[in-house]
């Protein structure tokens, strides 16, 4: 059994002119110890499958069918109050986009791990403080700084802050949310290598949301890749990097350059994503598929497991694909 | 800079405001039309004892000598005899000014208690009946001004429904007793703070409203849910602090308004205060009196600005530069 389950999951966004389907029908695992990364465009439903998992939602956002398994207790169920005390953070916790705005800038960011503490373990304040400035030092901040406020540290500082307390409570899940769109590059190599020190250290597992395609492969297990609130392709990093199965997740792969080889023009995929009030019939891929004909149109394709090592797919065309065209080329 | 210079620049800047108003308050009551000598001289005296009159008042000084007399008169203290009652101005404010304090301190703690919760509650239930209703409310008694609801308050509850005294700090004679007296006290203040209270709270509850709004928006408020904080805890521990320092502007802000405000309500409601005294001094062309008023209201209000950019070092943390210096 896997530590997270996801069957079915859908979640709608209410709006005045109908539902935004955001997460639609979304299954998955993550295995203990093990790190999905969930790729996609800009408003595919990435974000919104993370506040779903952790019951984030806006108002007007609901559950709409489905199951998140964790250790096969049905969180979805939990009533508000409980899945807040003996979930969040205790056992699924996030790190957010922290160099922006994750940490409250009136607040001492040691208290702000502190706080996450006390809020679900009894422990005495002085052992919460502790804990927090081993937690800072775990993520290389000198813990002498716990009394400084968060406009006191620089972006990649505040980053490792909001890691060191999603670590706070032990989790057994960790959710990432672009964890490292903020910071530049040279910060964001220091930040994802400390986040995979202590993912192995201490084996986590973790979900992790990103559009670059590159921070997936360096860190992740599994990937999957998210079209119109849908995963279309879902598989081991590497089955998915050498053989793209899908037309959308070929053209992501594609779109990124690869600096080991020959020099070629980046491919970019022409058209945008879809209005999410008012998905395209069938697949909702096909307006911008040069595979697309009649039955791509009308029926919504499965994700279904081709070849070995559990890769699959939802595509009506992917014995085209097995078979290496490219797609792609003019 | 740390922020003891941060004080000392903001005490120095209060220092100069307050010399540019007294020298203000000397020229605008010396510009006004009308003689202030007519109120005491009655036009059967002679020259002689108008000049004598004059002369004991110091009106016959050249403006100039005036002026530098009232400056040094102000540093002890001394703000003349009062033209018509002919007693210290002075003593006359120290009289005043608890009632006055009172009800400023009354009117301003229950505004500012009320308006901020209200302020909390309606954000926390943005667009609800509740939210909708209270937001109504309050922006209607922003709206219309302070003395016309006074006028209709003072109709209701001493005409229509006379359950309340109409004017006055207390009942003459004051009953015996220290707690009679105290609850009759409280009896005449309920009117006047009640109607300050009803016609500002308004004002903090929207704003309160709004910057919460816009701290609940705020991605360290997800990081507060996510942490599992309760939603209390999320709203009064990390939205409302957050906040705090442009509302705590905003309360200081609005103090040197209160102040002025009281004029008209404690002529309204007939209260023994500064306000009041300030007002009948103005109506009677008592310079003395009229600027002693006039420069502690001023005083009140520098002092109230001091406060606010003190007290908004103290909420800010990032205007308090800590000891490494800004980074």
């Amino acid at each position: 059994m896997a530590l997270l389950e996801v069957r079915d999951l859908k979640m709608y966004y209410k709006t005045l002119r109908g539902y935004v389907k955001a997460v639609d029908s979304v299954s998955f695992d993550i295995e203990k110890g093990k790190a999905l990364g969930i790729a996609g465009e800009s408003g595919c439903g990435k974000t919104s499958m993370a506040v779903t998992i952790l019951r984030l939602l806006p108002s007007n956002g609901k559950i709409h069918g489905g199951s998140v398994k964790l250790d096969g207790v049905d969180i979805v169920k939990l009533d508000d109050e409980e899945f807040r005390k003996s979930i969040r953070w205790k056992k699924i916790s996030m790190v957010f986009q922290g160099a922006m705005n994750a940490l409250n800038p009136v607040h001492r960011v040691g208290d702000q791990i502190v706080e996450a503490i006390l809020a679900h373990e009894d422990v005495s304040h002085a052992e919460a403080v502790k804990r927090a400035e081993d937690l800072l030092d775990m993520v290389g901040i000198n813990p002498k700084r716990f009394r400084e406020y968060p406009h006191e540290f620089s972006g990649g500082m505040k980053q490792r802050v909001v890691i060191a307390m999603a670590l706070a409570c032990n989790p057994d899940l960790i959710i990432a949310d672009e964890p490292t769109t903020a910071l530049d590059v040279m910060v964001q190599s220091q930040v994802l290598k400390a986040m995979e020190d202590l993912r192995k250290r201490l084996d986590l597992s973790m979900m992790l949301i990103t559009h670059d395609l590159s921070v997936i492969a360096q860190t992740c297990d599994d990937i999957a890749i998210m079209y119109a609130g849908k995963i279309v392709e879902y598989g081991n990093v590497i089955d998915i990097y050498d053989h793209p199965m899908h037309p959308y997740g070929m053209g992501l792969v594609n779109s990124f350059p690869n600096i080991k080889a020959e020099r070629t023009r980046v491919r970019s995929l022409p058209g945008f994503p879809p209005n999410l009030l008012a998905p395209p019939e069938g697949c909702r891929f096909h307006p911008r598929c040069p595979l697309a004909d009649d039955i791509c149109m009308e029926e919504e394709p499965k994700l279904i497991e081709i070849g070995s090592n559990s890769h699959k797919v939802a595509c009506h065309k992917v014995d085209m694909l097995e078979r290496g065209v490219d797609i792609w080329a003019q | 800079m740390g922020f003891s210079r941060y004080l000392l620049k903001r005490l120095v800047y209060a220092f100069i405001v307050v010399f540019v108003i007294m020298t203000f308050n000397f020229a605008i009551f010396r510009l006004m039309p009308g003689d202030a000598t007519k109120m005491i001289i009655d036009p059967t005296f002679t020259p002689e004892a108008i000049a004598e009159l004059r002369r004991q008042f110091g009106l016959d000084d050249p403006p100039l000598v005036q002026y530098f007399k009232y400056i040094g008169n102000l540093f002890k203290f001394d703000m003349g005899l009062s033209f018509s009652t002919r007693r210290p101005v002075v003593n006359e404010l120290k009289e005043r000014l608890p009632n006055t304090i009172v009800l400023f301190l009354t009117s301003f703690i229950f505004t500012t208690i009320i308006g901020i919760s209200v302020g909390i509650y309606t954000a926390s239930k943005r667009g609800t009946f509740g939210d909708n209703f209270v937001t109504g409310a309050g922006l209607f008694a922003y709206a219309v001004p302070a003395f016309w609801i006074q006028l209709l308050l003072l109709m209701l509850f001493g005409y229509y429904i006379p359950i309340l005294p109409i004017h006055g700090t207390m009942s003459a004679p004051p009953p015996d007793g220290f707690f009679l007296q105290f609850l009759d006290r409280i009896h005449h203040l309920i009117l006047p703070a009640g109607s300050n209270v009803l016609v500002a709270f308004g004002s903090w509850a929207l704003y309160t409203r709004n910057t919460m709004l816009e701290a609940l928006g705020q991605d360290y408020i997800v990081t507060a849910r996510a942490k599992g904080l309760e939603e209390n805890v999320v709203l009064r521990h990390h939205a409302l602090r957050s906040v705090l320092p442009p509302i705590v502007t905003l309360i200081f802000g609005a103090l040197p308004g209160m102040v002025s405000g009281a004029v008209i309500t404690e002529t309204i409601f007939s209260w023994h205060g500064v306000g009041k005294y300030l007002m009948d001094a103005v109506m009677m062309q008592d310079y003395p009196a009229a600027q002693g008023a006039f420069y502690l209201i001023a005083l009140a209000v520098v002092i109230c600005n001091l406060a606010a950019d003190i007290v908004y070092g103290i909420v800010d943390p990032r205007i308090r530069v800590g000891e490494g210096g800004a980074k």
